[in-house]
């Protein structure tokens, strides 16, 4: 497959908008220590200004204003990058590990085991992600950062499945899967040295569609007041800005983090489907 | 076609069965047992005993199973933790304000989007095409709590256009106004939350309505339509945007979990008494089983317009008929 042509700005102008966007988020995730050591005025958690303790607007001394107690929204927000590219790429990487895996067992074993898992994928796609990520927290108690991470990693891998388990059930009838068989290769083996290498490209472009889900819901879930408290987060940031009643009093302090997790997700959408258009020659005449 | 609604009837329920298995031994898993979360920790151990028994708890787990899938079966979800009252009594008096919002906006949103895709591949490369594809992309991928705070702010706030939130005004609904008074009064309060949910959702079916329209354009039915020297209005509306509807519907079927979403975190921004506020609610609260009853009840509502798609295909598409 001749991919690397698809690969122009030319030909896919919104995947490279998407990765423009994704840069900035990278450089501001870099950048983040810089203000705190600047003074600790700037602290993302402990932060906060002795002369103002309370709402200010985007002044000199602080680019996008303070929060309810005086801390900086400039530097949470900096903060707040590297936590949700944290969570996109964990998350996702989790997503797209179970899918593969799911997807190439059903795919490999077809028959009643494919039957069994695709039953599975069809039922978890029916049930819509929030809601199911909320009962089930509820049910965790109180989570970290990491908890959830891994909840929203272990939800997502359903679409992934489905998309793999195609691409398997084609590849274990070609040559290459039957000669491994004959040289006595075992079903562990040939799944994993011969078919996995064979799927992982079209994995790794789910895993972007997988990353804006993912940054999506942490926030989501930050946002109802079910995320990390000790996490300088996009959502949380929201969350305290709308508990704390300021969402029209302080405007500065709303507007940038949704702003931020929109654009964020924007871009991780745009790059999924630039991506998808690249190794998907059905999709490039439109 | 009978036998295809049974059918899928059949595996809605099954389906079913999975969450509410799921569900019990999710709920299992919690550190303690439900009962320890309601009970007194400063209670004699008999007493405690004696509401393990009452609540069934001291019987093997597969027993246990079984009376929950009784008892759910019967529309008896326990009572809320907090306010003592049967479950299935407070999710049903929330469910009319969220069929209100849900059905409206998917309808909505599934017109416009219909709508505007034709009108896009109609015209294909322009600067229409463009704007609209990137504006519908924005809004399908905004944090959809902030853009409901940034609507608030903006027509409630600034402007006093729209309430702030809720589903009426209550003096209103008190001093026994007329219903055509009432029926106004909801359309008002319901027009900010149907604004940003329709917003989020129209890009999904404008895509695939858009791809689907590009593919029909170059059949040749429509070069013969064309031929035949039928107006472009009725080649674009009668011959090409009927067949290109096909897939839009299979799409829509796959989106409906993804508005529900939407709707659940609509509802929450704007204090909507639906199910999803409930459900919020309740699980902050840990109110198990009430977030139990609003999760099942939210997964029954998308489970039925599933079904109801999978029909209205069927019924569009007579090719699938007899398959």
């Amino acid at each position: 497959m001749n991919w690397r042509r698809w690969l122009s700005v030319r030909r896919n102008p919104l995947g490279f908008l998407g990765a423009g966007i994704l840069l900035c988020f990278v450089l501001m995730a870099i950048l983040a220590p810089i203000l705190p050591r600047l003074s600790e005025i700037y602290d993302p958690v402990q932060g906060m200004d002795p002369e103002i303790l309370g709402t200010s607007f985007p002044s000199r001394r602080h680019l996008l204003g303070t929060d309810a107690w005086g801390g900086d929204v400039l530097s949470q927000l900096m903060h707040g990058a590297r936590t949700a590219l944290l969570v996109a790429v964990v998350a996702a990487a989790t997503s797209v590990a179970i899918g593969t895996l799911i997807g190439l067992v059903a795919g490999y074993f077809a028959g009643f085991v494919d039957g069994t898992l695709m039953r599975l994928v069809d039922v978890m796609l029916t049930l819509p992600l929030i809601p199911l990520v909320l009962v089930v927290s509820s049910a965790l108690g109180q989570l970290s950062i990491w908890g959830v991470v891994l909840l929203i990693g272990f939800l997502g891998w359903p679409g992934i499945a489905r998309v793999i388990r195609a691409q398997a059930l084609s590849l274990r009838t070609r040559d290459f899967i039957e000669s491994a068989r004959a040289y006595g290769a075992g079903n562990v083996r040939i799944i994993l040295r011969h078919m996995a290498p064979s799927v992982l490209p079209l994995a790794f472009v789910y895993m972007s569609l997988t990353a804006n889900g993912a940054i999506f819901l942490e926030a989501a879930l930050s946002f109802l007041g079910l995320g990390d408290p000790n996490t300088v987060s996009w959502g949380m940031m929201l969350q305290w800005c709308f508990k704390t009643g300021n969402t029209f009093r302080a405007p500065y302090w709303m507007l940038p983090p949704g702003l931020a997790i929109s654009a964020l997700c924007f871009s991780f959408y745009l790059i999924g489907r630039g991506l998808d258009e690249v190794v998907n020659p059905r999709l490039r005449r439109m | 076609m009978a036998g295809y609604i049974l059918r899928r009837i059949f595996q809605t329920l099954l389906t079913l069965f999975v969450i509410l298995t799921v569900l019990f031994f999710l709920f299992r898993l919690m550190p303690g047992d439900p009962a320890s979360m309601v009970l007194d920790p400063k209670m004699p151990p008999e007493a405690k005993e004696a509401l393990r028994r009452q609540f069934g708890l001291d019987r093997p787990l597969f027993t246990q199973y079984l009376f929950y899938l009784g008892n759910v079966l019967r529309g008896n979800f326990g009572r809320s933790f907090q306010s003592a009252r049967p479950v299935i009594a407070i999710i049903l008096e929330r469910l009319p304000a969220t069929l209100l919002l849900f059905t409206t906006a998917v309808i909505l949103s599934f017109t416009l989007g219909m709508w505007i895709g034709k009108l896009i591949a109609w015209r294909r490369g322009g600067p229409l095409e463009i704007s609209c594809t990137l504006l519908g992309l924005s809004f399908y991928t905004v944090f959809l709590p902030w853009f409901g705070m940034l609507v608030i702010w903006i027509f409630s706030y600034r402007l006093d256009w729209f309430p702030l939130g809720g589903i009426l005004t209550p003096e209103l609904w008190i001093t026994g106004a007329s219903t055509w008074a009432k029926a106004v009064d909801v359309l008002h309060h319901l027009a900010l939350p149907l604004l940003v949910l329709t917003s989020v959702m129209f890009a999904g079916s404008m895509l695939v309505m858009r791809s689907s329209m590009l593919e029909t354009l170059e059949q040749d039915y429509v070069v013969s339509a064309r031929a035949k020297g039928l107006s472009e209005r009725i080649v674009k509306n009668r011959h090409a945007a009927r067949n290109a509807m096909l897939p839009l519907v299979t799409s829509f079927t796959l989106s409906l979990a993804f508005s529900m979403s939407g709707g659940v975190l609509t509802e929450s921004v704007f204090s909507w008494p639906g199910v999803g506020t409930e459900l919020v609610e309740a699980v902050m609260a840990q109110d198990y089983p009430l977030a139990q009853g609003a999760f099942l009840l939210i997964a029954v509502v998308v489970l039925v317009a599933n079904v109801a798609a999978d029909v209205l295909y069927v019924v569009l598409d007579p090719r699938i008929r007899y398959r």
